[in-house]
């Protein structure tokens, strides 16, 4: 499934001061796209929006299947540079996105969802002798492979990465590189913030964020 | 010590004990993993001013106690975003709840037993006791259960949880009006001034020592079992108060686990 989105004249200001004016664009469905612009400018507030995390003042944001088919918000996975991650979660890589996973009541995580989680640290580069290692207890280059796991964990439809590449050593900005590429080759939507529209080896739709969103040309 | 084993109310103390520290373990470790010692403290006094007022207008203490340690619960998750912090709210309420039942007991005519209702009496738990209490740590041990996973994703890391469909919001409510409901429950056992004390102590007790969930839960529900049942058995042998007794076991148990802690990292 290739999930689109669509902002359709979204305004929403933190406090008193406005950080997004009427902002009306589309985000392709089963493409890279970028976000670019300055500190400040409001590209972490239209990630926020996308996750659900924050409300719009005015305007709605429209997910779609295919080309007209409106859906609910989809499973969104999500990297951000900073996470909130407890730094002592008493919880190993395989439980963080096991439960992640399956988030609903219950108890014991089942195990469809921890053979999916398995399969994603793999995919990430976890080794795995470090997949039953307690989260707190792991380097801050395998911790964010972690993190990067629960994002592809279960395949969701829509990818978004809010300055990832900048928290990741070499090794692990290819890996995130890497499984971009895999992802939108399997029809999965990209969206990513930064600071360099290259840094996941290309756009197909860059959009410059200050206060308002402009789309910029994309270079061949 | 074994001719008191023989005591139906010192069995009962035990039972009633247990369970407490059956309900205060496991809400420990909730406790500990969200950093709420403080909101447990707050939510305890606040429970003072309710007994307080519900003695004063007739009403059962404990449903007072009840109503307002659950006012305070939620008035405190409810703060979460807004420019009040969760402990300037609990802070404020706390010590409004505690003034409120100063002023309520200044007007009670009856014989209240202030010195049980702050440090507790759990040789005096009447089999009634008991079955509220046996209610009690059911209802909250199968709530733990039903939202242990949600619960500790956001306790973990609030914005994977939220992200990922879990209503944080929710789990905080759901957190704090357990520590609520254990707040009111076990005030028989080690009274108002210590009944805090039981939901912090077993889960940092067991940290230093456990470091996945599984471990530091049973390690916490242990720890409070070994501290209430001990203490109790303390209290016995050396005639000193039995919620006293019971703090100060939990309280050589952390201190004990913090240096094996040490020098395993060592």
């Amino acid at each position: 499934m290739s999930v689109g989105v669509r902002f359709e004249g979204v305004s929403v200001s933190l406090g008193s001061r406005p950080v997004l004016k009427n902002a009306s664009f589309g985000i392709p469905a089963g493409e890279r796209t970028a976000f670019v612009g300055p500190n400040g400018g409001g590209k972490t507030t239209i990630v926020r929006i996308l996750l659900g995390i924050l409300r719009p003042d005015r305007g709605r944001v429209v997910f779609f299947e295919g080309e007209v088919n409106e859906i609910f918000r989809p499973r969104i996975g999500y990297l951000s540079q900073r996470s909130t991650l407890a730094f002592d979660a008493p919880l190993s890589a395989v439980d963080l996105v096991a439960f992640s996973l399956s988030p609903k009541a219950g108890f014991r995580r089942n195990s469809d969802a921890a053979a999916e989680a398995r399969a994603a640290l793999a995919r990430a580069g976890l080794p795995e002798e470090a997949q039953a290692v307690p989260v707190g207890l792991l380097s801050g280059g395998q911790r964010q492979r972690v993190l990067l796991a629960r994002a592809i964990a279960g395949s969701p439809p829509l990818l978004v990465l809010d300055e990832a590449d900048t928290a990741l050593d070499t090794a692990g900005l290819a890996t995130l590189r890497r499984l971009v590429t895999e992802e939108v080759a399997a029809g999965r939507t990209v969206v990513y913030v930064t600071h360099d529209s290259d840094a996941m080896g290309g756009a197909d739709a860059v959009f410059r964020v200050d206060g308002v969103v402009v789309e910029e040309p994309v270079d061949a | 010590m074994i001719e008191f084993l023989s005591y139906p109310f010192f069995q009962r103390a035990l039972a009633a004990g247990a369970l407490a520290a059956l309900l205060c373990g496991a809400l420990s470790f909730f406790v500990v993993l969200r950093r709420l010692a403080f909101v447990g403290s707050g939510v305890a006094h606040a429970a003072f001013g309710g007994v307080a007022v519900a003695t004063l207008f007739g009403f059962p203490p404990l449903a007072g106690g009840l109503v307002a340690a659950l006012l305070v619960a939620g008035a405190t998750a409810r703060a979460q975003g807004t420019s009040v912090s969760e402990d300037s709210a609990v802070g404020v309420f706390t010590v409004a709840a505690m003034a409120l039942g100063v002023v309520a007991l200044g007007f009670v005519k009856t014989n209240v037993d202030l010195f049980g209702l702050m440090f507790g009496n759990i040789l005096t738990v009447a089999p009634a006791d008991l079955l509220v209490l046996g209610f009690a740590t059911a209802a909250v041990l199968l709530a733990l259960a039903a939202f242990f996973r949600p619960l500790l994703l956001a306790s973990v890391d609030e914005e994977g949880a939220e992200v990922a469909g879990v209503n944080t919001g929710a789990m905080r409510l759901l957190v704090l009006v357990l520590v609520g409901v254990a707040v009111v429950v076990a005030l028989k056992v080690v009274g108002i001034l210590l009944v805090s004390a039981l939901l912090v102590l077993p889960g940092a007790a067991a940290r230093p020592l456990a470091a996945r969930w599984p471990a530091l839960l049973a390690g916490s529900i242990a720890v409070a079992l070994v501290s209430v049942v001990g203490g109790l058995l303390l209290s016995v042998a050396v005639d000193v108060a039995p919620g006293a007794a019971i703090i100060l076991v939990g309280t050589v148990i952390f201190v004990v686990a913090l240096v094996l802690g040490r020098s395993r990292r060592r």
